[in-house]
Formats: C-alpha cells, sequence, structure tokens
C-alpha cells in the first residue's frame, strides 16, 4: 500500500475562480479522475478525535499535557488507531474505544475538535484515489486527498510513478513527499502510516482559519 | 477513578459491556499429571494447548485513590501473534448466591509497540510476570492450567524463577453483562473436578 496525502483546503490554493465552495472544487476532482478513467467503489471515511491527560493526572506525572488522537479508516473497519504527534502509532482492535470509555477520568475528549474526512473511492487500474470533504462539526473545513498505489509495499519504490500519477489530475497542486518517510524510504508501509499522515493533514487543517466563501454547508 | 460497576448496565457508550466470571483454584505439583488427564478427558476434543506468556501489569496514577489497572500480554512462544490488552474491572458485589466472581472486562489486540504506547500515554509497570501452562475449552468455558515464574531482572524473560511449587487453575468466561446462569454452569464443571482441584470464588481484596 502506497498512500499519500494532499491537502488542497483553504479555496485560495486551489486554481479555480473566486467564490467556488469546498464542494464545488471537490466535484471538480472528482470529474477530472472521471475523465481519465477511474470508477466509483463505494465511500470511506476517515475521522479523529482528539484527547488531553486531565488535569488530576498531570500533577503527579510531572509532564505537560499531551495530546493523544484516536481515529478510524473505514478501509480498516475491524480496526482503531491511536496515537500521538512524533510518538508511536498503536494499531488496536475497536474495544479501545471502548476502553477509552473506561479512561474517562484520566483522558478527556474534546468534543469539539472531532475531525473527519469523507467522500467516494475511485479505482483507477493499481491506484485506489479517495477525495474527501473534510469537516468539522458543520462546517467543510478542506479537501483530502489520498492516493494508494496497490502492488508496491516500499515507499522510495514507487514514490517517482505516486508523482507522476498525481500530476495527471492534480497539476500544480501536486506536492512533496511526505515527511512520515522521513529516513525510513525502504521500510514496508503500513496502515499506520497513512493515519500518521492523516492527522497531520486534520492538524493543519485544523489551524488554519476558517473559510469565508459563500456556498459553504 | 474506576468505571461505575456494570451490571445494571449491558449496554455503555453503544457497546456491549462484557463481563468475565471467574473461579480460581490450585494444584501442587505432583498433582499436576492427574489434573491435566481429567481435563482432556471433560474437555472439548483438541490438540493439548500449552502457552508461554509474558505479562507485565501498568498502573496510571491520578489524583484518585486508586491507579488504572491495564494488563499488556504478550505470547513468548507464537511469533506474530498480536498483543493482549485487557482491563479488569472491580468485582461486582451482589448476589452471594452468585457462584463466580465477576467483573468486567475490555479485551483488545494490540500491534507490538504496546508497552511503548502505555508509557506515552503515562502508564508505568507496575510488575511482571511470566506464566507456562495448558489451556482448555469445553464450550464457552475456558479452564487454564498455569505456572507463575518471577522475572528476576526486569526485561530479562529468560532469568526466571518458580514462584511456588504449584499451578493456578482458573476456569472462566467472558460473557455480556447479565448472562447470570454462567456461573451454574461453572460450578457444575467444578464440580466434576473435585477432589482433584476446588475451584472458588476468590475475592482478591480480602487477599490484601
Amino acid at each position: 500500500m502506497r498512500p499519500f496525502l494532499l491537502e488542497g483546503g483553504s479555496v485560495s490554493q486551489m486554481p479555480v475562480a473566486e467564490g467556488k465552495s469546498v464542494q464545488q472544487t471537490v466535484e471538480l476532482l472528482t470529474r477530472k479522475l472521471e475523465m481519465l478513467g477511474a470508477e466509483k467503489q463505494g465511500t470511506f471515511c476517515v475521522d479523529c478525535e482528539t484527547y488531553h491527560t486531565a488535569a488530576s493526572t498531570l500533577g503527579s506525572q510531572g509532564q505537560a499535557g499531551k495530546l493523544m488522537y484516536v481515529m478510524h479508516n473505514s478501509e480498516y473497519p475491524l480496526s482503531c488507531f491511536a496515537l500521538f504527534e512524533n510518538g508511536p502509532c498503536l494499531v488496536a482492535d475497536t474495544n479501545f474505544d471502548v476502553l477509552m470509555v473506561k479512561l474517562k477520568g484520566f483522558f478527556q475528549s474534546a468534543k469539539a475538535s472531532k475531525i473527519e474526512t469523507r467522500g467516494t473511492r475511485y479505482q483507477y487500474c493499481d491506484f485506489l484515489v479517495k477525495v474527501g470533504t473534510v469537516t468539522m462539526g458543520p462546517s467543510a473545513r478542506g479537501i483530502s486527498v489520498e492516493v494508494e498505489y496497490g502492488p508496491c509495499v516500499v515507499a522510495s519504490d514507487c514514490w517517482s510513478l505516486l508523482l507522476e500519477f498525481l500530476q495527471s489530475f492534480l497539476g500544480s497542486h501536486t506536492p512533496g513527499a511526505p515527511t512520515v518517510f522521513g529516513n525510513r524510504h525502504d521500510a514496508v508501509y503500513s496502515p499506520a502510516d497513512t493515519m500518521v499522515q492523516y492527522m497531520e493533514l486534520f492538524n493543519k487543517i485544523r489551524k488554519q482559519q476558517q473559510v469565508p466563501v459563500a456556498g459553504i454547508r | 477513578m474506576e468505571a461505575p460497576p456494570v451490571t445494571m448496565m449491558p449496554v455503555t457508550g453503544g457497546t456491549i459491556n462484557m463481563m468475565e466470571y471467574l473461579l480460581q483454584g490450585s494444584v501442587l505439583d505432583h498433582s499436576l499429571e492427574s489434573l491435566i488427564h481429567r481435563l482432556r478427558g471433560l474437555c472439548d476434543n483438541m490438540e493439548p494447548e500449552t502457552f508461554l506468556d509474558h505479562e507485565m501489569v501498568f498502573l496510571l496514577k491520578g489524583q484518585q485513590a486508586s491507579p488504572f489497572v491495564l494488563r499488556a500480554r504478550r505470547s513468548m512462544d507464537r511469533a506474530g501473534a498480536p498483543w493482549h490488552l485487557r482491563y479488569l474491572g472491580q468485582p461486582e458485589m451482589g448476589d452471594k448466591n452468585r457462584h463466580a466472581l465477576v467483573r468486567n472486562c475490555v479485551d483488545i489486540a494490540t500491534s507490538e509497540n504496546l508497552t511503548d504506547f502505555l508509557m506515552e500515554m503515562g502508564f508505568r509497570m507496575d510488575h511482571e510476570f511470566v506464566a507456562r501452562g495448558h489451556l482448555f475449552r469445553k464450550g464457552i468455558m475456558k479452564i487454564v492450567v498455569y505456572k507463575i515464574f518471577r522475572i528476576l531482572t526486569p526485561g530479562n524473560t529468560d532469568n526466571t524463577e518458580a514462584l511456588s511449587l504449584s499451578y493456578l487453575v482458573e476456569l472462566s468466561v467472558v460473557a455480556p453483562a447479565g448472562q447470570d446462569v454462567v456461573s451454574d454452569d461453572m460450578r457444575n464443571f467444578a464440580e466434576q473436578l473435585k477432589p482433584l482441584v476446588h475451584l472458588e470464588k476468590i475475592d482478591p481484596k480480602r487477599l490484601m
């Protein structure tokens, strides 16, 4: 699996006329994909909840409150991913969510910061493309594009191929190599690497100003 | 702070609460073979299954009186098996007629970086041990007969010594909350193991 993520969040970063909404930009991207010959294959959803160490635990541990992200990915419906920024990513089964309920006294969920991306899955030969609208509560905050190249499991082996494919429908908005690879270019790719990328994308979008564009539902 | 008792709440936050029903006993080393022989006869027909596990118990201390306990268990003889994270609640107090110890349990399979992750969450290891023994099944009942080994140098599972001259025997069932009939079936099974081993409901708090 070789996922990669791009964030085309605020409208100003996309080559569309002023006044286009997030939804319209998503439609533009998906139309381009369909013209390329990609086939729709259902929908996907990736969500992320943020937890922080409760004040009562901080004092005795003597450390600054850390943020823990608990994420789900519809591509792996029986799994739950828990991670810390620049820290380990735990892959667990969905009972982990039940455990977080038990840990209520120690880890509090910041309900308002729940963020998710939902959209359509497209299959184009060996590529799986997911274009999603990133939302926080009722407002659309950006667009996520995930591309997976199925046959390859090592990052460095197919990055140029992925880049070429991305350019075919993203044009000038194709980004550089994701930082999650760092110096591990030859490591086998895993779903946890995808989730780290989504976490970074969501954090970036959270920090951005809300886009004041008419027509965003 | 422990979560509130769950017997009265079969469902919490959209998921069914699972309970562990438990009976425990022990046999001296020299009685092991007879017990294994009896269990082979009574239990489901399957290849004799042995296990060698390393369990670490982690605590998260808050300002609450009692720390939050989590158990991380890994197999030492099955490569590639997921790690097992377990939460066990306080024993449910209640019906004195209930034959088994009942407590809320949450079992989670995880990736191998579990201990690093728990430390990142703020947990610290309290103690660890190695368990070696046999596993049997009868329907939904699980019977384990195992010996506990103390780890002499932290983190070194090769250097261990047996904790006692006996084997711990546990009969357990994990079932949704509210199914107390399970403890009757367990008691009936336990009767068939007498007099080799006496399985009882042992309240951990009374031992402290």
